[in-house]
């Protein structure tokens, strides 16, 4: 990308920054139960207090070169060891799974896993993939049996007070995949219905909003696809970036319905390792500029339009 | 009214006439005659009864060790055809042919076992149905999982997935409490042969002892030294008991044998087959869960665990050294999973793998030597049986001649009183 290109996507990115925190004070101001989801471990606590969820810690100076990871830091641990330890998904089509013809893991999040590779060791393949369910993500960090998640997963409050996130680098929301034949168009046609839904995830902890829809719990969500192919569920509600790897699985389904939330995904890190989260936001703050976020955006979403600009990062949180 | 008084006069006519036959010398001979003929024939039918008991016992024993052997076929059918399911998944691109091939076997036996057992045990018919139900939605689930696979879909994994989960919570467990219940029939029926033979025993004692007081009776009425033919029918009753319970002595040997040996054998190693492919399904099922595999491989101590207790019991030596070289390798695909090294841990677990090599040969060493164990059980129960026949309708004869040749003897000393 040229000189000019590269300012005004800076450009862009200023311009969003703003809209987006004026849009998350809104929101939070306006739905704190959409930004307090319950979590496994404290299921009745209100969410705490974290500011804006999306900042997370600016990258202080230049990076330390691949290979060359200052003595000290946790990155040097990671270098020391030799692997990178990613906990993501292997079964969620576009963002980590595992491609059945070569066995391999692949993705959008896989391809930012490798990246934070190739900035530690200058190898992307130093990588030891752990595939986790949703529940699994934040336990699996805080004992430190993975050193990084990259695994679709929404930056909150409540999060917040367990873990570190990165820079936000995708904007999804909640939605609902019903029947091809179905006519309803949004989670408010779909009371009395059976509705999948992954344990561990925000998008179980929205459910309590829709009581009069009947939640089928799973362990992953790609069980619900199962279910739904089955007829045991009569819908499906997830983020819209695994729905859609859903519905490139079926014809039969379709994603319907304004989102029902926003999700912003960031990659999670223990909250003691927040030299590791400022290195992580500066290699993402070159996939944003250097053109790497959107090939990786066209090559897994392959969306029917233009290709969109990154979500911004954003910075201010003190560690 | 009037008939009262005349069936009286019947009735104690009668009894004054039974009264009658047997007073005096010549009636006591009469009953002593009666009850020698009596205990004798009672020898003969009672004995003939038993030894079909036993028969009929070993015969049921033998029906229920090949069910046995028939659901624990089903079992090991379906936790093979599961293994071979999730390894050629662990593979990636298109399965190996024979693994496909090994997984269609699977079911096949799977299917025709079923539908053989229900036809040979009605009480387990209703079990076996609702497992059949289970294996066509398992195969259902497969082939849904094979046909996401083949089109580079992962929902593949959670088909794969769903199809394992169904078989061991819906499948395993009813197949599990028809073993048990199995096992015990088999137990009861060898109990009852054990009942038999002391039957034989008894009657054998209570018949001679009738002959014998006979007999030292006549010695004191009659004063002859010996009643020949009263003698003849005490010793062919007292030989032909012995035999009887000389052979089936032999038989009950034979039964003992078969169950100390080839019978816990087939147990032993069903039970070691069956622990060990669910095994197999687990490390395969922990490599494709890829990191968060522990409930998997939690599963396969639990379960290799088993087998190395069922092992004890096992004689075969290439099926003991096979097992326990293929918990080595297994180590070896863990330690290497475990250690960053996903590739090498699949190419141990697959294929020509160290593991999955180890696995082939303790699977082919321990199904030789179940058909091996599982024929011989077959073949000595048969055996056990086979002179039991002879022997029932022996002992039918020879109470009926004793009866006769007794009976023969009374009437001689009968005679000497008209």
């Amino acid at each position: 990308m040229n000189a000019m290109g590269r300012r005004s996507t800076a450009a862009v990115a200023v311009l969003l920054i703003v809209a987006l925190s004026a849009c998350d004070s809104a929101k939070s101001a306006l739905h704190p139960a959409e930004q307090a989801p319950a979590t496994t471990t404290t299921p009745a606590a209100p969410a705490p207090d974290c500011g804006n969820p999306v900042a997370s810690f600016a990258p202080d100076g230049p990076r330390p070169a691949p290979g060359q990871m200052p003595s000290g830091s946790f990155m040097a641990k990671i270098q020391q060891r030799g692997r990178l330890v990613a906990g993501v998904s292997a079964d969620t089509l576009l963002f980590g799974f595992r491609n059945p013809f070569s066995g391999q893991l692949e993705g959008f999040d896989i391809d930012l896993v490798r990246r934070v590779a190739q900035e530690i060791f200058g190898d992307p393949n130093r990588v030891e993939y752990r595939a986790l369910t949703y529940a699994q993500r934040i336990p699996a960090l805080m004992d430190g049996s993975v050193d990084i998640v990259a695994d679709v997963m929404t930056i909150n409050c409540t999060r917040w007070g367990q873990i570190s996130f990165s820079s936000q680098y995708f904007d999804a929301g909640q939605k609902v995949l019903v029947r091809s034949d179905s006519k309803a168009r949004g989670i408010q046609d779909l009371n009395g219905e059976r509705m999948c839904v992954a344990k561990g995830s925000t998008n179980f902890d929205n459910m309590k909003n829709y009581p009069k829809v009947i939640p089928v719990p799973v362990d992953d969500i790609s069980d619900c696809m199962v279910l739904f192919q089955q007829g045991t569920a009569d819908a499906v509600t997830g983020d819209d970036t695994v729905l859609a790897g859903f519905v490139r699985q079926d014809p039969y389904a379709k994603i319907v319905g304004p989102p029902i939330t926003s999700e912003p995904y960031g990659l999670g890190i223990a909250k003691t390792h927040p030299d590791f989260v400022r290195f992580v936001n500066s290699v993402l703050e070159d996939i944003r500029a250097d053109g790497t976020w959107r090939a990786w955006y066209a090559k897994w979403l392959k969306p029917p339009g233009a290709v969109p600009q990154p979500p911004p990062a954003k910075y201010g949180r003190a560690s | 009214m009037k008939t009262a008084p005349i069936s009286q006069e019947h009735e104690s006519r009668a009894r004054v006439l039974i009264a009658d036959a047997f007073a005096g010398t010549p009636g006591r001979l009469r009953l002593f005659g009666a009850v020698s003929v009596t205990a004798c024939l009672v020898f003969g039918a009672a004995g003939f009864l038993l030894v079909n008991h036993l028969d009929n016992s070993l015969g049921q024993e033998r029906a229920h060790a090949a069910q046995l052997v028939r659901i624990q076929t089903i079992r090991t059918s379906l936790v093979k055809a599961d293994a071979n399911a999730t390894n050629a998944f662990l593979v990636g691109g298109l399965e190996p042919a024979d693994a496909r091939a090994a997984y269609v076997d699977g079911i096949n036996s799977a299917a025709a076992t079923l539908a053989e057992a229900s036809n040979a045990d009605a009480a387990s018919a209703s079990e076996l149905q609702a497992v059949n139900k289970v294996l066509a939605n398992y195969t259902g689930l497969v082939e849904s999982a094979r046909a996401n696979n083949r089109q580079g879909f992962p929902i593949g994994a959670a088909y794969l997935r769903q199809a394992s989960k169904s078989l061991r919570d819906d499948a395993l467990p009813p197949l599990e409490t028809l073993v048990s219940a199995e096992r015990k029939r088999v137990d009861s029926s060898a109990n009852a042969v054990g009942h038999a033979q002391d039957g034989v025993l008894l009657l054998l004692v209570v018949v001679v002892v009738c002959l014998l007081v006979t007999q030292i009776w006549l010695f004191r009425r009659t004063h002859r030294v010996i009643n020949l033919p009263v003698a003849f029918a005490t010793v062919l009753v007292l030989v032909t008991g012995v035999i009887a319970i000389g052979v089936m002595g032999w038989s009950r040997g034979r039964d003992d044998k078969a169950r100390e040996g080839p019978y816990t054998q087939t147990v032993a190693l069903a039970t070691v087959r069956i622990d060990a492919f669910d095994a197999k399904s687990s490390e395969s099922l922990t490599l494709i869960a890829r990191g968060s595999g522990q409930p998997f491989e939690d599963r396969f101590k639990s379960v290799a665990a088993d087998a190395r207790r069922a092992l004890v019991d096992v004689v075969d030596p290439r099926t003991r050294s096979s097992f326990d070289v293929y918990l080595v390798r297994h180590t070896a695909v863990r330690a290497a999973d475990d250690g960053g090294r996903y590739d090498r841990a699949v190419a141990m677990a697959t294929g020509n793998g160290a593991a999955n090599a180890a696995f082939g040969a303790f699977e082919t060493s321990s199904r030789h030597a179940l058909t091996q164990q599982s024929t011989e059980l077959s073949d000595a129960l048969a055996h056990a049986r086979f002179p039991l026949l002879m022997l029932s309708l022996l002992l039918l004869a020879a109470g009926v001649v004793a009866a006769i040749v007794a009976r023969r003897g009374i009437a001689q000393r009968l005679q000497e009183y008209r």
